[in-house]
């Protein structure tokens, strides 16, 4: 699914337990893995991350990319220019209000990442497989790629139970509909729209092996990204998968909060964002 | 203080009665023929008004509904809050984020449908006031920019019902009318508040300049630093206070806040009113149940009074002119057809589904009928003008879902 991933690191005190979750994720998808650092690259450098990919005991089929400039920026490009499938990094759960205007290194990643990130928010030295997750089936091209990769994580790390989610649009609902429909037809119009967007779900998991896994299709309603991010609060999700956004975030976004900037803004748990277009390289 | 009278209180009352029960029976009748309610309400007004009730027994009319006194002044009153709940649900409906969602193909279907028609409608009444027997050369222009607007205009609720009732709702050309829709109300409402200032009826006119930057300006600043206060606010409301009851009496009061807001400061109420709505809607706190209520609350109560009531002030049969309805309808049905078709053909759609796009964006509705009847009391208009907007409704409303069906028919045969 993901054959060649990043993972991006600074020297920080998550040091070892974002290398320990590469590891995991390296051996979850049987993929290669690259390092990158954005920093300076001395001889004393070079020798602590050596040995703390020792320590983590990554020492084979591992490539360290060191790179200066922006860290942001000079990740990104790195996974343009390695064709990179999946980069992991850590992020902070919320972020402060000038953080979240300027945006931090972490939600730069998430926005403009041109490939798939998966953004842990606890990194753990102890294997920690995601028991409840949540899939967003919803406005994204990529959609499907993400119930694809959530169930593959799902089977591969038997998670207790897996939430599909997919949102109703009631946009003018209220007003066009309620008052000119009788109690039971409205009834009958709410029951339809739940049915025909848990049908949705069902086919595309039809062509999935979802053998195994719990699965629980949620329809919910409300303000899109906010009402997810509710979502994995209340199940206490450890995993969210959603595909990416047809489009790159900017200011606007965030002064006009929405869907994944919602999540981006307080993540509610770990974030995978399925993003399979190979535009790098 | 004064008050009402015994009488007068009893006449209120009834009042109050006969047009929520005719009302109701009427939009009833509308339904069963598969229209909006507003079908039945404005037609129920008819029948209340001069043009029936008024021309066949005057007194019983002249009784009921006394064009002086006491409760005149108080259902003026209702009529006044009806409008100013009419357009805060209106806010209410504008999604910002299906707007942004939409992009840049929403983008050129509203812009574009909003400015051919806008042109169209401005440049007719302008060289060819005649056509509309308007004779008042000092308004000619805030008149002509009237016209141009009610073109442009397209109903989101009553389009947002055809999209359900077509399953279209949720497929890409259905969310796009549903954005552009959204922008067209905020831009509409804009050019509408300028125009009301042009106008000048208000003592305390601002400069058309001053008019366009406070406008702007309020905009801007509910949709951020007053939507983060209300964002602030609302989980304290639905936590401590009984919902809906705290949530729906401080929403409202609010909204009026902001309607006399923009009345005071020399911009219509029903603006502020729209803008706190949009700013409300959005807000990631306000829950679709919520939402729900308000609109039930405002949608059956409110708004018959409000279409009815435009059926007391007119004689629909003296004020029917045909030439300024074939004018309006001619300048709906192509202008307003051909610059959301364009606009969607710009913005990438298939030529079927742009046509589909064409009639949904031209359904007309609520919008256009409160900006006729403010354009009305304002002296901008003629009843004959109002009612010929109304009859422009009424047939959009009633065309928009057939000829869509019609469009849509070559679109899955083509699939």
């Amino acid at each position: 699914m993901f054959n060649k991933i990043a993972i991006a690191i600074a020297f920080s005190p998550r040091l070892q337990t974002l290398l320990a979750e590469a590891k995991r994720v390296q051996a979850l998808f049987k993929s290669e893995l690259i390092i990158i650092h954005v920093g300076s690259h001395t001889d004393k450098e070079d020798a602590f991350m050596m040995e703390n990919l020792q320590q983590a005991d990554i020492t084979e089929d591992v490539k360290v990319i060191w790179e200066a400039g922006d860290p942001a920026k000079r990740i990104l490009a790195v996974c343009k220019k390695e064709r990179i499938d999946l980069l992991v990094a850590g992020a902070l759960k919320k972020e402060d209000f000038i953080n979240y205007y300027l945006g931090s290194i972490a939600r730069k990643i998430l926005r403009k990442a041109d490939c798939s990130v998966l953004m842990l928010t606890e990194p753990s030295l102890e294997s920690n497989p995601s028991k409840r997750m949540v899939i967003y089936a919803e406005n994204s091209p990529y959609s499907i790629q993400a119930i694809k990769a959530g169930t593959y994580i799902g089977k591969t790390q038997h998670s207790q139970q897996l939430h599909i989610v997919r949102e109703i649009k009631l946009y003018g609902l209220a007003m066009s509909v309620s008052s000119e429909k009788t109690e039971e037809e409205l009834t009958e119009i709410r029951r339809n729209l739940v049915n025909e967007e848990i049908l949705i779900v069902e086919n595309i998991l039809k062509k999935m092996d979802i053998s195994g896994l719990k699965v629980n299709i949620k329809v919910i309603s409300g303000k899109s990204g906010f009402e997810l991010a509710n979502f994995c609060n209340r199940t206490r999700a450890d995993l969210l998968v959603v595909g990416s956004p047809n489009r790159k975030m900017g200011i606007f976004d965030r002064v006009f909060p929405h869907d994944l900037e919602y999540v981006f803004a307080d993540l509610p748990c770990d974030l995978l964002i399925v993003n399979p277009k190979k535009k790098n390289g | 203080m004064d008050k009402l009278n015994h009488s007068e209180v009893i006449n209120l009352l009834i009042q109050l009665c006969v047009m929520l029960s005719l009302g109701r029976l009427l939009a009833e009748l509308a339904r069963k023929f598969k229209q909006p309610a507003v079908v039945g309400e404005i037609l129920a007004g008819i029948i209340l008004g001069p043009t029936i009730l008024g021309n066949f027994t005057p007194e019983i009319f002249e009784m009921l509904f006394p064009s002086t006194g006491a409760s005149a002044v108080v259902l003026d009153g209702f009529i006044q809050v009806s409008v100013v709940l009419l357009l805060f649900i209106a806010g209410l409906e504008v999604d910002l984020h299906i707007v942004w969602q939409q992009g840049k193909q929403a983008l050129y279907v509203s812009l574009v449908s909003l400015v051919i028609p806008f042109v169209a409608g401005f440049i007719v009444t302008w060289f060819f006031p005649e056509l509309f027997d308007y004779a008042d050369e000092d308004k000619r222009l805030v008149f002509a920019m009237f016209i141009g607007t009610v073109m442009s205009i397209t109903a989101l609720p009553v389009v947002a019902r055809v999209l359900m009732d077509l399953e279209v709702f949720k497929t890409r050309m259905g969310m796009l009318i549903i954005a552009s829709a959204m922008i067209i109300d905020l831009v509409g409402w804009i050019i509408f508040t300028i125009i009301l200032n042009m106008m000048g009826t208000n003592s305390e006119s601002l400069s058309l300049s001053k008019t366009i930057w406070i406008s702007i300006g309020f905009t801007v600043l509910m949709l951020t630093i007053g939507k983060g206060l209300i964002n602030k606010a609302l989980p304290w409301i639905n936590k401590r206070l009984a919902w809906p009851g705290g949530l729906l009496s401080l929403s409202l009061a609010f909204c009026f806040l902001g309607a006399a807001f923009t009345e005071y400061i020399g911009i219509h109420s029903i603006f502020g009113a729209f803008i706190i709505g949009v700013a409300l809607g959005d807000s990631k706190h306000l829950s679709e149940r919520a939402k729900e209520i308000i609109h039930q609350f405002i949608n059956n109560i409110f708004a018959p009074l409000f279409f009815i009531s435009i059926g007391l002030g007119i004689n629909f049969i003296a004020a029917f002119n045909l030439q300024i309805i074939l004018v309006l309808l001619v300048l709906a049905f192509i202008f307003k057809v051909l610059g959301a078709t364009l606009g969607a053909r710009m913005g990438g759609l298939p030529k079927y589904e742009s046509y589909a796009v064409g009639f949904g964006m031209n359904t007309h509705g609520t919008l256009e009928v409160i900006l006729g009847a403010i354009a009305l009391q304002a002296g901008l208009i003629t009843d004959e003008v109002l009612v010929a907007i109304l009859v422009m409704v009424v047939v959009t409303i009633v065309a928009s879902a057939p000829l869509m069906k019609y469009c849509l028919k070559f679109v899955s045969s083509k699939n």
